[in-house]
């Protein structure tokens, strides 16, 4: 957009521009080659080789038949179908509601109270909810019964698992996506809110006709986002397993087996990096993916 | 903000068939579910803020003790003493190479993030756009997907046990310089950089002078979003910095739970850390970033938004 | 556009050379770890630092004994720290050692085990780093000390003919008991599974709520029951793993514990949860288990805290018409680092953990090392605590000396993780063993497999 305005100005000016162009650019450019591309294209050449020597699809044919690959696969993905969905449905509805809600300093309360888990993520708010799933210490272990839950081991059974790591990762992170949406939804146009209600539209219908649509992209960024991030799950599942001392299996999710395939009994680097980069591809996919069709981000 | 906000107002509120039944029990709903999800992301919150002031006992509710009552101070003295006591205070080793990996890796992304953001919005270079995309990309991609390749890597040039291992990979954030990218191009005007080239001023100049005084909000957004991923990252220093002296207070606290009875079988009462004394250990490995997320409310909500969208 | 062109070389060569010049400090930064060797100890020792400090790590059971050799040796400088000592084969020893080898620093000096089978990588190279525990008999620790241990108990840690590591403990498994319940309610002690299972059977129809055992923790259900009862299910032989879940010894326990857990007086919580003493405490009439639960339960003030008379140790229980075998519950290991600065502290340590002067107080089980284990069986026999002063020697010797030879003690993967994954949760949800058995027999053998046996 701004090439054709450069072009117009003088020569040692344009000269001067790209010259900072790539000054200001260049630490971050290195980073970027180093912390990004380079790991990438060495876990890739680490996949392919086996003690330096080229040995194709070896390593991914092993990981395919390691018997701890599919469970994984499995765990991960009905965890990210679960997160995902009710990401979506809760973070939307709550933040229509909060929305809708005329007070304003009780609509920003609610919006910040949400939010304030966020400070949680990571190990913390893994070690808040051992504290909170264990019925000999909860607060409310009264509703872990109402369960039929009444030792940690049955609350952490591992068919449980996908709805706890969804709890869990809901509780520290729906409060910033509800503020998102929030802030999407303040940026649709009075006008349009206006006609839906000279029309009888009620808060339902205009949420399923008018604002929901709206939301379109973002609800995609944020599927996107939480797709990408649920398949790399780790700290959860690898507090859970020594909290509750392998109940929940220390190979339960994709990167904790490639963490052990890499430092464990195996200590099969080459593995371990094919794993990596089979999770890179799915990211990358639907990095790409977005950032192509998404049509949320400046590219310009 | 405010300008929705009461147009917003307007909305709902004005309502003629307000007091229609139906809208009645819509709202009602409503508020239930609203009542209810701030219970469920508050209730955890003040629980684990009451527990370090009481006893294993008390916690446990073996005598009856309400979950949301206050222990004492004199017990929240003794968990103190016996955490920070133990090993040494290693907690506070922790917290110090918390500070050391975020707060450097801070300065170095702030030094390296902004001047990039600027480049992409107000120059024009051969590699800018595949730049950008390249940004875009590795933005989207989640960090914990490189960390193994990134451990493999550094661990050819024995960078592994050495503080960059950890300082080096967090400087690298490319949502900030897409954030600043997104900041320059909108909110400072290519006209206003112009007059003071115009007026003799050079390229540094611009940038320093005029640019970066107006910058100051994106700095703060990107600092902001940095620190706080830095300093809640669990699997990258697990990996990059295994001795126990040199772990964040991440890790460190992933650790401590070796030490509670309940959750490890050999374990007996000589050395040990109490449940109470987790907590607390839990408060204080995120009271950095809570203390941030509590004083900075507005700021972070509207910085969140200007995250989010484009405008 | 063409001013653009003409500069792009220049530029793309400059960001070229800045990569290159990164690259170059990275590798700069790690070059400078050439230390000097010291072949003196019949491995590459690092150049040794007098006096310079050793770090320990230990689980929590171990801190005692290192805190008892800071004050009887306050000339070594010592950092204890803690972990999960291993425990339930949580690979958190192996792992974090793969670590520092990749960091190339940071290894502790000593590390604590509870499990039997970590030779089999600590004594070899991983990934092009020398083997982590350092061998100890050629120089670091003298033969002549090393000569001092029970027959066989170095067995675990020695590959190639050399030692890698010192025993704690024995941890053969008897038949512990509550002399005065038994009394009080009248009962014979049971010597044989049988007379145990049929004890059960009483005791739930005459005094619901005591129990025989608990099989809330895998060393208690896998190491203690189906070792002891001799089931084949993890067994190895030369390179070939096999589970005989079908054998004879195999059925019968599994059936006993089902229905030993079904009437009651087989717990689901573990023994060091808090869950355990709150409901069993003063109900426990009985429990086969290794003899490091003199210490760690039944004189544990945090667990039975039992007054001293009250409780014995019997023979270990055996199938009826079959000879006295039993299982062997860990017995933990201490391991030297090859990579310590302070060799001779490393082995001053080992020697003092095992067999210094404080070793026959703070080692909760049977010693493994002869002189400390014979001093630990006559304190115990005079001490009075135990209810059959007379006999008790006798008992743990016939433990030690007869322990099955059929389980894969050394295979390279846990028996334990399996229980905890796949029997306790079933039994939590009110399933049986039987009903999980394929999946325990799969989960070994897929285990076997990735670990490099071949499973027959």
């Amino acid at each position: 957009m701004g090439r054709q305005r450069v072009a117009k100005r003088p020569r040692s000016r344009n000269r001067a521009q790209t010259l900072i162009g790539y000054l200001f650019s260049s630490g971050y450019g290195v980073l970027l080659l180093v912390f990004g591309v380079l790991p990438m294209a060495y876990a890739l050449y680490l996949s392919l080789t086996k003690a330096g020597q080229f040995v194709g699809l070896d390593n991914f044919v092993k990981i395919l038949g390691d018997f701890r690959f599919f469970p994984a696969v499995q765990h991960v993905a009905i965890f990210v179908a679960i997160w995902v969905v009710s990401l979506i449905v809760l973070v939307v509805v709550l933040a229509l509601i909060v929305h809708a809600v005329r007070v304003r300093w009780l609509s920003s309360t609610t919006r910040f109270l949400f939010y304030i888990p966020g400070a949680f993520a990571g190990s913390a708010g893994v070690m808040l909810w051992l504290f909170l799933l264990d019925p000999s210490v909860s607060p409310v272990s009264v509703v872990l019964g109402q369960f039929g839950f009444t030792s940690f081991i049955q609350t952490v059974a591992q068919p449980n698992l996908p709805v706890i790591f969804t709890v869990i990762a809901f509780w520290t992170g729906a409060g910033g996506w509800i503020i998102i949406m929030f802030g999407a939804l303040n940026n649709i146009s009075q006008e349009i809110m206006e006609a839906a209600r000279i029309d009888g539209a009620g808060p339902i219908k205009t949420a399923w006709y008018i604002q929901i649509p709206l939301l379109r992209k973002w609800i995609a960024y944020m599927a996107v986002i939480s797709l990408a991030f649920g398949s790399q799950l780790f700290v959860e599942p690898k507090i859970l397993s020594l909290a509750s001392r392998g109940v929940v299996p220390k190979d339960y999710s994709l990167n904790q087996l490639a963490y052990l395939i890499a430092f464990g009994p195996q200590g099969d680097f080459n593995g371990s990096a094919a794993i990596s980069i089979l999770l890179l591809v799915v990211a990358m996919a639907l990095a790409a993916f977005f950032v192509f069709k998404g049509g949320l981000f400046e590219r310009d | 903000m405010s300008a929705t906000e009461s147009s917003k107002a307007a909305r709902l509120g004005a309502d003629p068939t307000g007091f229609a039944p139906g809208r009645w029990v819509g709202r009602v709903l409503a508020g239930a579910v609203i009542v209810f999800f701030t219970l469920f992301f508050v209730f955890p919150l003040v629980w684990l803020l009451l527990a370090p002031t009481k006893s294993t006992t008390q916690l446990n509710g073996l005598d009856g003790e309400h979950p949301l009552s206050f222990g004492s101070f004199d017990q929240l003295a003794e968990n103190w003493n016996a955490l920070v006591g133990f090993q040494d205070g290693i907690i506070w080793t922790w917290l110090g190479n918390s500070v050391l990996y975020s707060g450097a890796a801070l300065v170095l992304t702030l030094i390296v993030t902004i001047p990039a953001g600027y480049a992409l919005a107000m120059t024009s270079f051969r590699l800018r756009r595949p730049l950008l995309v390249a940004t875009l990309m590795v933005m989207l991609i989640p960090n914990t997907a490189l960390v193994l390749p990134i451990f493999l890597e550094l661990s050819v040039v024995r960078l592994i046990g050495s503080p960059l291992a950890v300082i080096l990979p967090f400087s690298f954030f490319p949502f900030g310089v897409y954030l600043a990218y997104i900041y320059f191009s909108t909110s400072v005007s290519r006209d206003l950089l112009d007059a003071a080239r115009i007026d003799g001023a050079g390229e540094f100049k611009v940038f320093w002078r005029i640019a970066m005084p107006l910058a100051t909000p994106v700095i703060a957004l990107v600092g902001f979003f940095n620190f706080v991923t830095n300093w809640n990252n669990y699997f990258l220093p697990f990996v990059m910095e295994p001795g126990s002296r040199k772990m964040p207070v991440q890790v460190g606290l992933a650790e401590l739970i070796s030490n509670v009875p309940l959750f490890n079988p050999t374990t007996v009462s000589s050395i040990t850390i109490s449940l109470p004394q987790l907590a607390l250990a839990t408060l204080i490995a995120v009271a950095p970033v809570l203390v941030i997320f509590l004083f900075s409310q507005r700021f972070l909500v509207s910085g969140l938004l200007a995250g989010a969208t484009k405008e | 556009m063409s001013a653009q062109h003409h500069r792009l070389p220049r530029i793309r060569r400059a960001m070229s050379l800045t990569a290159a010049a990164a690259t170059v400090v990275l590798l700069a930064a790690g070059c400078s770890g050439g230390t000097g060797t010291d072949d003196s100890y019949g491995f590459p020792a690092v150049e040794q630092v007098p006096d310079s400090p050793i770090t320990i790590w230990v689980d929590a059971d171990r801190t005692a004994i290192v805190e008892a050799f800071q004050e009887d040796h306050p000339e070594i400088p010592v950092n204890i720290e803690t972990y999960d000592g291993n425990s339930g084969g949580s690979d958190s020893f192996h792992t974090k050692i793969s670590l520092f080898d990749q960091a190339g620093e940071g290894w502790p000096d000593v590390v604590w085990s509870t499990q039997v089978n970590d030779a089999s990588w600590a004594a070899r190279e991983q990934n092009g780093v020398q083997a982590f525990a350092a061998a100890l008999d050629q120089g670091v620790i003298d033969q002549e000390w090393l000569d001092g241990y029970t027959a066989n108990a170095l067995d675990p840690v020695t590959v190639d003919g050399h030692v890698y590591g010192v025993r704690d403990n024995l941890a053969p498994v008897v038949f512990w008991y509550n002399k005065a319940l038994f009394d009080e309610f009248g009962y014979e002690i049971p010597e044989t599974w049988e007379d145990y299972q049929a004890l059960g059977d009483k005791l739930a129809a005459e005094h619901p709520g005591y129990i025989l055992g608990s099989i809330g923790d895998p060393f208690t259900a896998v190491l203690t029951n189906m070792w002891s009862a001799q089931a084949p299910i993890y067994t190895v032989d030369g390179d070939t793993f096999s589970a005989d879940f079908s054998d004879d010894h195999t059925t019968r326990m599994i059936d006993l514990m089902d229905h030993m857990f079904a009437n009651g007086t087989l717990a689901i919580e573990g023994l060091f949860t808090a869950d355990f003493p709150a409901a069993y405490k003063d109900k426990v009439l009985g429990i086969p288990g290794p003899t490091w639960f003199t210490g760690a339960i039944i004189q544990n003030p945090d667990i039975l805290d039992a007054p001293a008379g009250t409780w014995g140790a019997g023979y270990p229980l055996h199938w009826e018409g079959e000879d006295i075998a039993t299982g062997n519950v860990g017995g933990g290991f201490w391991y030297g680092s090859s990579h310590s600065k302070n060799l001779e502290a490393v082995g001053a340590f080992l020697q003092y953990a095992v067999s210094g002067p404080r070793s026959v107080e703070l080692i909760t089980g049977l010693p493994a090392y002869e002189s400390t284990a014979s001093e630990w069986l006559d304190v115990q026999a005079s001490s009075g605590y135990w209810a059959n002063s007379d006999t008790f020697k006798d008992v743990v010797s016939t433990g030690a000396s007869n322990i099955w030879q059929g389980w894969g003690a050394t295979l390279a993967f846990s028996s334990e993780p399996a229980w905890a994954e796949i029997v306790a949760p079933a039994l939590a949800s009110g399933g049986t063993i039987a009903s999980v058995v394929d999946e325990w027999q799969t989960k070994y053998e897929n285990d076997a497999q990735v670990n490099g046996y071949t499973v027959k």
